[in-house]
């Protein structure tokens, strides 16, 4: 018995490096590696669930997502709301953030209250702005009405949706942005400020020439952060307008949900989750070399 | 004399022994004790009527049940991936129009025709033909019977009886009236608020189910005799045009958007002269904790189109599971068929659930407690008129009716009907699977 235990210490001993990470290994090979390796060989299979068995077709899912309009129309999507809102948030973040980053009575109330949207449940706050952003019922409209300026269609209108979606995004996310920058604000040396002060560096200067590169590692890795949640963003778009109206808010990651658990073909669907897949990727390897390049200028 | 009255008397005993012993024996409840039963469910009136009186069965039968209650989208997700991975289910709620034909294909229905024959299975007084025959042929596939209704859902024209009589309206018969009494209220100002003509569904997918007694009225039709798209037909495009303009024109903003709850919400808020969606929704209308419209609401079938009153009839079944063991769909078959009874279906009318049984809503106890009865006249008139088909007839229903919603959509939006309509009938040419 002894000697077992011995032998068995001596093993872990000698295989540290494998041995405690095991576990951590396993389980993100079970529940990342497999789904995803799973989800790739879905793709090139055509299946309706419940329907036979997955039948190998290559890469034939893909050629039918050439012709699919409503790829187009989600990758455009996609685009259009995931580029409005993030540089809104980022903007915003870092104008609070600089706002913030200083003293005044009752900073850290303003504080605690200001991170609010973003410590609620993303569900539970979508459903309330489904009702406010409702023209004939919701709040929204009768506030601007109140107030001598006519109503919008907010969701409800092609035109003016994304718009619509992009306002609840930025309201529930950029205190997310705030909250990193203003951590990296407060973490900036004190020197280059004396500096810029004794050779009269203006305020717009100092943050022009000073503040901006110090912070833009951080930014960046803000928007990473934000980015890798907004470019699937699911439940706040699919509990207010299910990508209506028509396909007007329907991003590529909710027409691949649509496909996979509305029509249930998990072939078609999964192929379509590779293309996100592909997209996010693509998108936080640039941004990972932008940061890299920031940290080392 | 006194000894024929005696023999009478004698030979009536008799005759009621037997009958008596007759019926029990017919249907040997104990059959099957000891059996354990599951049943996935819905989170639906029908369950939260049901659930308390399962045990009333259990010591009728010595059968265990057991009732598994998810909300309905989870729900429908967990019975479609627990019957693919041929998981322990004797028995499930369905909507036949939606699902039946794909679950039929996937071999998850067990036809029932061979237990409602058998008269050791089931108990004459069950009767087949006290429920209304629409529902009866929407639970069928191929002339099987593959659930029995437990819910019965039509839709019907709801309006706002106060103001019709106030300002002398009357109730459209025909979709030209329904039109004109829908200008005739849109954008009046009464009590303080804007007024529109009428509330519908828009919601793309979700407004087909409203639409298809549109579709059906004025003569339109999901396929064709051939079976191709119906769409691209005079008829189907009229009926798209027709329900676009009625909501772009009289409807409140954001016809796009509305789903049940938001076209609802409108009426409810007195905001609607009038509104056509499930006739269920009477509960939501009724109740003063949520409508500003209680006591003000009056009912009526679908106005007449070129072809006629052509509502849809939809519904909520119990099914068996063809993946169980034959012991246990018999199990679940006497489950089925005591949770259908007459008493039960009475019970689930007089609990608020719209039961699919004559008997029940003809029966003196619902009457005489029944404050709407011009909703049940016209419930019951869309049950007799009601046409089965309320989905398209195909496998894939959710991507045929994300098809239609889109052209509904267009149509609302004032976009070339005719177009539309004719691109989602090739799509849909395309896409069907039967």
């Amino acid at each position: 018995m002894k000697t077992a235990f011995s032998a068995l210490s001596r093993f872990v001993d000698r295989r540290q490096a494998f041995v405690y990470p095991a576990p951590a290994v396993i389980a993100l090979f079970l529940i990342v590696i497999i789904p995803i390796g799973y989800n790739l060989y879905l793709s090139s299979a055509k299946w309706t669930i419940g329907l036979g068995q997955p039948r190998f077709i290559g890469i034939g899912n893909f050629i039918d997502l050439l012709s699919d309009e409503r790829v187009l129309n989600g990758v455009k999507v996609m685009v259009y709301f995931s580029g409005l809102s993030l540089s809104l948030e980022v903007a915003l973040g870092l104008l609070i953030a600089l706002y913030l980053n200083r003293e005044f009575k009752g900073s850290e109330i303003v504080q605690a209250i200001y991170i609010f949207p973003f410590a609620a449940t993303p569900v539970a706050v979508a459903l309330i702005w489904r009702v406010m952003l409702n023209p004939e019922i919701g709040v929204m409209n009768y506030l601007l009405k109140s107030v001598g300026l006519p109503g919008s269609l907010w969701v409800s209108s092609p035109q003016t949706v994304i718009p619509a979606l992009v306002l609840v995004d930025v309201w529930k996310w950029t205190p997310m942005i705030t909250l990193i920058v203003l951590a990296g604000l407060k973490s900036l040396p004190h020197e280059p400020y004396e500096a810029a002060q004794i050779d009269g560096a203006n305020a717009l200067q100092i943050f022009w020439y000073i503040t901006l590169p110090l912070i833009r590692p951080v930014l960046i890795a803000a928007l990473m952060l934000r980015s890798l949640d907004n470019l699937k963003e699911f439940d706040m778009i699919y509990t207010i307008t299910q990508g209506g109206p028509g396909i007007a808010s329907e991003t590529l990651y909710l027409y691949s949900y649509t496909v996979g658990f509305s029509f249930f073909k998990a072939g078609y669907g999964s192929a379509l989750m590779v293309v996100v897949f592909l997209m996010v990727l693509v998108f936080n390897v640039v941004m990972n070399r932008m940061r890299l390049s920031a940290k080392n200028t | 004399m006194k000894r024929r009255s005696v023999i009478v008397v004698l030979v009536a005993l008799l005759c009621a022994g037997m009958v008596s012993t007759t019926a029990f024996a017919a249907v040997d409840w104990k059959q099957l004790r000891g059996t354990e039963i599951r049943f996935l469910m819905n989170k639906h009136p029908f369950t939260t009527f049901i659930e308390p009186r399962v045990p009333e069965f259990e010591k009728l039968t010595g059968i265990k049940v057991i009732l598994e209650a998810f909300p309905e989208d989870q729900y429908r997700h967990k019975r479609t991936v627990e019957l693919n991975a041929g998981g322990k289910i004797d028995g499930y709620m369905i909507m036949p129009g939606q699902d039946d034909l794909h679950y039929w294909k996937a071999g998850w229905l067990q036809p029932m025709d061979a237990y409602i024959a058998d008269p050791k299975l089931t108990e004459a007084d069950w009767d087949i033909k006290d429920f209304f025959a629409s529902f009866i042929k929407a639970s069928s596939v191929e002339g099987k019977q593959i659930g029995i209704v437990i819910n019965a859902e039509t839709s019907l024209l709801s309006y706002r009886k106060d103001l019709f009589t106030k300002l002398k309206v009357k109730v459209p018969q025909t979709m030209k009236e329904l039109e004109e009494t829908a200008k005739f209220f849109h954008g009046k100002e009464i009590d303080g608020k804007k007024m529109v003509g009428i509330t519908l569904r828009g919601k793309k997918a979700a407004a087909t189910s409203q639409w298809v007694g549109f579709l059906y009225s004025f003569g339109g039709s999901w396929t064709t005799a051939q079976g191709n798209s119906n769409f691209g037909s005079p008829q189907s495009i009229a009926a798209f045009k027709f329900y676009g303009d009625l909501l772009r024109n009289y409807g409140p903003e954001g016809g796009t958007m509305l789903h049940w709850a938001e076209s609802t919400s409108i009426f409810m808020e007195g905001k609607a002269a009038m509104i056509y969606d499930a006739n269920v929704f009477k509960a939501l209308y009724e109740n003063p904790k949520e409508s500003k419209v209680v006591g003000k609401v009056g009912y009526a079938t679908i106005p007449a189109g070129p072809a006629g009153r052509l509502p849809h009839v939809s519904n909520w079944s119990l099914s068996i599971s063809k993946t169980s063991t034959p012991e246990r769909q018999k199990a679940a078959w006497l489950f089925i068929q005591w949770a259908t009874n007459k008493s039960n279906c009475l019970a689930a009318l007089l609990a608020g659930v719209p039961a699919g049984r004559a008997s029940a809503w003809n029966s003196k106890e619902f009457k005489s407690k029944d404050d709407h009865p011009d909703w049940t006249a016209n419930t019951m008139k869309s049950f007799e008129i009601g046409q089965p088909q309320w989905n398209p007839p195909v496998i894939n229903v959710p991507e045929i009716r994300d098809i239609t919603g889109q052209v509904i959509v267009d149509a609302i939006e004032g976009k070339d009907v005719a177009a539309s309509a004719k691109k989602a009938a090739e799509l849909m040419d395309k896409k069907m699977e039967r």
